[in-house]
């Protein structure tokens, strides 16, 4: 593309009082940019016009020095044939720095750096041309699992259009919904057990004419990408999808590991909420005088479960509710440890009440069970009357157990395994092997793995609270039981959001956009071949597993895996991945073109190579908020601090910069990550740096990691500070002037 | 062994017997109630722990204790109650179901309500003066006449302002009875007749 540049500056919002905008008309001339246009506020109708008029009379690459590239997006988009890259003189120049003539000359180099950064970063990029699959991208959604979450997930897929393969390994649709007696009350006034609804699910599904089923199959092999992936069945089918959703569910949890404290296994009549289930299932329920439920039996439990389930209450006020509706004289005991009925099953906590079952609150000890000649007596601490009671001649005991995922765990090992010792790094992987589940479930055909990374007890999770249903495989998505533990309403809710998530995928691949994150982002990795050295960093470190290999260790990118963070952008060492729009090479200039004075003006300069995601708008919210800090700082946002590469470092250090901070999200095990992993690279990277600063002669002082929120706006004028005195003590860079 | 059975007998006897017995189901154990309740001081257990003894089947615990005497009908707990539960409800419906049992599970409770519901009955009001005086005597002559000697300074400073009447002897009316007594009288044996006790 021939660029025809223009370059726009914006007095408004007090920047006009607070610049010389002669000097900056200069630089940008300097640069490269042509004559700057001044405007009392760009945003207005009229300076939108006059951008507008240049775009219309051919120019294609615009420079905007105004307020930060986070505000006003709307109006500064001109069409995707125009690259458009905004210098924030107003937030990160004006807003941040000291007011007043003094300040003037510094604040001024400031606002003359940014553009230099922003035309150097306009002259580099390029338009972003949309990735296209070989064949046209696939949009039929395998769903696996014909559970509850499952047969909801194909029906809401089907129902926007959507083509579906439903698999099921079992030769029944219906998963544990068809286990079950009843389901609780699922709606107003929330008090009467409800019938399960399966027959008519189930047909609803298989008078869908866009649904295929395929029962008493599981999934062989997963091969390809969103929209092109290539799923084997163990039926020996062969499907073309476009996107996935895992909705496999839960098991239960192995009650034969609570013989020890709950008595399982010692007689027929101590059973889990499952069997109970079963016998309700099968009308089992008579002669039963007095009962008692058991909860939270190898939940929230160190050596069990360490979570709750979430349901296991609701299931036992419910089976409490069998027995009282087939006796209603029965004795019904609930020993719990806390009831939770979120929302509106606090209603059938008090159906329950209601119909006379006795709620007896344990501590953490788990109840003793013994048996009398089959009639049972537990023994409990109530914790309501202080005291230790026994319930005696009980005809059966319920065990609440939990739910686990019914999906492999994956244990990744460690980060810093990364480059050090290799005896070292393979006992680790090996450790973290030992610890993984060997099944699987999809059978992924990908460099990383076959199975889906998960974090805490095997659950496939991404990002909990930010991406639901995104597992860490882009067009791979969980719902239901397999996500976390829900009840049937939920897994209905989120069936409905994994299929929507899947057809966003889908239409992704197809238009040659990122999906998730970067939503719409239509630049993607690509990589100079000739000069690969097959390190196997980039497919390695991919958080998302996007690069497979070949028998060479040769990287084969898979860009509909993409989520474009950069990540492998950070990691090679021949810096040859590059996207249009952001590259080593890119960044790289940026840091070039800052402008450093000599070391006897005292002027020391600082880059802060900062997270786009979370830490930029933490710094455009203190400068908004009224924070100063040091005019020697220049903020260079990045896609993930993942993608730092280390000689962005060596750049920097070696044009006489002073010090480099690195601005990205929390990261270990409750990491704010975007790209999961980004942070945590960067972090284990950059404590490798002090060899690289060693041969250059330089303190490793002068390079550090903060951990930003997107909420630690407060935090941002301190962590500057600090750094700057770090820097004075430390002294100027030796290389200024080099 | 444990030191207490759960036993279904009483609360079921308490569901069945007690005016508004039933309400105790509701209870999820908060204890606002016991919080609330201005006499928390004075009570063994207080409200919540009481249905907790009711549920596991303390007969002896729930009908001996004084607690069930102690309220003071102040609804604090009723309108706190989470659950909606009517506290005072079930409080006074096992204080009557004491007394119909012919436990008395709190002796100066007892005697007063006589009096004050002796007051009530026959004049269809309460002399504020005549029902202390009478409560006081309940202790019999001799004790009687120690209580009556302890408030000895209040019952001068009284009678010298003429707020109060010298005279207590069994059969005289207390106060002037209002005007539509017989029609009073008649409301309140239809409604004991409606109780499940006789009224105590």
């Amino acid at each position: 593309m021939a660029k025809k540049y223009a370059c726009y500056l914006c007095k408004g919002c007090g920047i006009g009082e607070a610049l010389d905008f002669d000097n900056l008309q200069e630089v940008a001339s300097e640069s490269g940019m042509g004559e700057a246009k001044a405007h009392e506020a760009l945003c207005s109708p009229e300076g939108l016009a006059l951008i507008k008029a240049d775009v219309d009379g051919g120019a294609n690459a615009l420079l905007i020095g105004a307020c930060s590239a986070r505000v006003k997006t709307d109006e500064f988009t001109f069409g995707k044939e125009v690259l458009v890259e905004r210098a924030s003189l107003r937030e990160q120049t004006v807003y941040c720095t000291e007011a007043g003539e003094e300040a003037a000359a510094d604040r001024q180099m400031l606002a003359a750096d940014y553009l230099r950064i922003s035309a150097t970063k306009l002259q580099k990029m390029e338009l972003p041309v949309p990735f296209q699959l070989e064949q046209p991208a696939e949009k039929a959604i395998l769903v696996v699992g014909g559970g509850v979450a499952g047969l909801n997930a194909a029906l809401a897929a089907a129902k926007a259009g959507a083509k579906v393969y439903l698999v099921e390994k079992e030769d029944a649709l219906g998963g544990f919904l068809g286990k079950m007696a009843k389901l609780g009350p699922q709606s107003p006034p929330y008090q009467e057990l409800q019938d399960t609804g399966l027959e008519d699910l189930v047909g609803q599904v298989q008078g869908n004419g866009n649904i295929e089923v395929f029962i008493g199959n599981t999934v062989a092999k997963t091969e390809g990408a969103p929209g092109n992936f290539t799923v084997s069945l163990s039926g020996g089918q062969s499907l073309r999808a476009g996107a996935v959703i895992q909705a496999t569910g839960w098991t239960p949890y192995p009650p034969e590991k609570l013989a020890d404290e709950l008595a399982y296994g010692s007689s027929p009549n101590i059973i889990t909420n499952v069997q109970m289930e079963e016998r309700a299932k099968a009308g089992d329920l008579g002669g039963l005088n007095a009962v008692a439920f058991i909860q939270c039996a190898g939940s929230r439990d160190a050596n069990h479960l360490p979570y709750c389930s979430a349901v296991c209450c609701l299931v036992s006020l419910k089976q409490a509710m069998y027995v009282k509706q087939a006796n209603p004289e029965a004795a019904v005991y609930v020993i719990y440890k806390d009831i939770r009925t979120p929302g509106q099953s606090e209603e059938v906590y008090r159906q329950a009440q209601r119909e006379g079952v006795i709620f007896i609150r344990r501590g953490e000890e788990y109840p003793k069970i013994s048996d009398h000649g089959g009639k049972f007596t537990v023994e409990t601490a109530d914790v309501t009357l202080n005291d230790t009671v026994a319930i005696e001649e009980l005809d059966l005991v319920v065990l609440a157990t939990g739910m686990k995922p019914n999906n492999p765990k994956v244990v990744e090992p460690p980060l810093v395994a990364l480059g050090m010792d290799q005896e070292e790094a393979k006992r680790l992987t090996a450790e973290a092997k030992a610890q993984s589940d060997d099944w699987s479930v999809l059978n992924l055909a990908y460099r990383q793995g076959k199975n889906l990374p998960t974090l805490k007890y095997a659950y496939p999770d991404s990002h909990f609270i930010c991406f639901p249903y995104e597992t860490r495989r882009t067009g791979i998505y969980a719902a239901g039981t397999v996500r976390r533990p829900m009840r049937v309403t939920q897994a209905i809710e989120d069936a409905t959001g994994a299929a929507l998530k899947a057809i966003q995928a889908t239409t992704a691949a197809a238009a040659g956009f990122a999906v998730h994150p970067r939503s719409g982002d239509e630049s993607f990795p690509e990589f100079f071949m000739q000069r690969c050295t097959q390190c196997k960093r980039c497919t390695e470190e991919c958080p998302f597993g996007a690069i497979n290999e070949d028998e060479k260790a040769n990287p084969l990118p898979n860009p509909t895996r993409c989520r474009r963070c950069g990540v492998c952008m950070g990691a090679c060492p021949e810096r040859i991945i590059s996207f249009k729009n952001y590259s080593v090479d890119m960044i790289g200039a940026m840091i070039k073109s800052i402008e450093v004075p000599e070391e006897d003006e005292e002027k020391p300069r600082v880059i802060v190579l900062a997270c786009e995601n979370d830490a930029l708008p933490a710094i455009d919210m203190a400068a908004k908020a009224g924070a100063k800090w040091s005019p020697f700082i220049r903020f260079l946002p990045l896609r993930c601090l993942g993608s730092v590469n280390l000689v962005w470092i060596a750049d920097a250090l070696s044009s006489g910069i002073d010090g480099i901070l690195l601005f990205g999200c929390k990261r270990g095990d409750d990491y704010q990550c975007h790209f999961i992993k980004g942070s945590e690279l960067a972090n284990v990277r950059m404590s490798k740096i002090s060899e690289t600063l060693d041969r250059l002669v330089l303190e490793s002082d002068r390079v550090r990691v903060e951990e930003i929120g997107f909420g630690e706006v407060d935090k941002i004028p301190g962590i500057i500070a600090e750094f700057m005195e770090t820097i004075e003590s430390v002294g100027p860079n030796p290389y200024k002037g080099f | 062994m444990a030191s207490k059975a759960y036993d279904k007998s009483f609360r079921e006897e308490v569901y069945e017997n007690v005016d508004s017995g039933e309400e105790i189901k509701l209870c999820m154990q908060c204890g606002v109630c016991g919080i609330t309740c201005p006499l928390r001081d004075e009570m063994t257990y207080g409200p919540r722990q009481i249905w907790s003894l009711i549920r596991a089947g303390k007969r002896e615990e729930v009908m001996n204790c004084s607690d069930i005497m102690l309220c003071t009908s102040c609804y604090a707990c009723k309108v706190r109650c989470p659950r909606g539960v009517k506290v005072i409800d079930v409080m006074h419906g096992l204080a009557r179901y004491a007394l119909r049992q012919g436990i008395v599970p709190r002796k100066e409770t007892s005697k007063f309500g006589k009096v004050f519901w002796d007051c009530i009955a026959k004049t269809g009001r309460i002399d504020e003066t005549d029902v202390p005086m009478r409560y006081t005597m309940t202790a019999g002559p001799i004790h009687g006449i120690f209580n009556a000697l302890e408030m000895m300074d209040i019952g001068r400073a009284l009678l010298s302002h003429k707020r109060m009447k010298f005279k207590v002897a069994p059969g005289v009316p207390p106060a002037k009875k209002i005007k539509g007594i017989r029609g009073l009288k008649k409301m309140l044996k239809k409604a004991a007749a409606m109780s499940p006790g006789k009224e105590s």
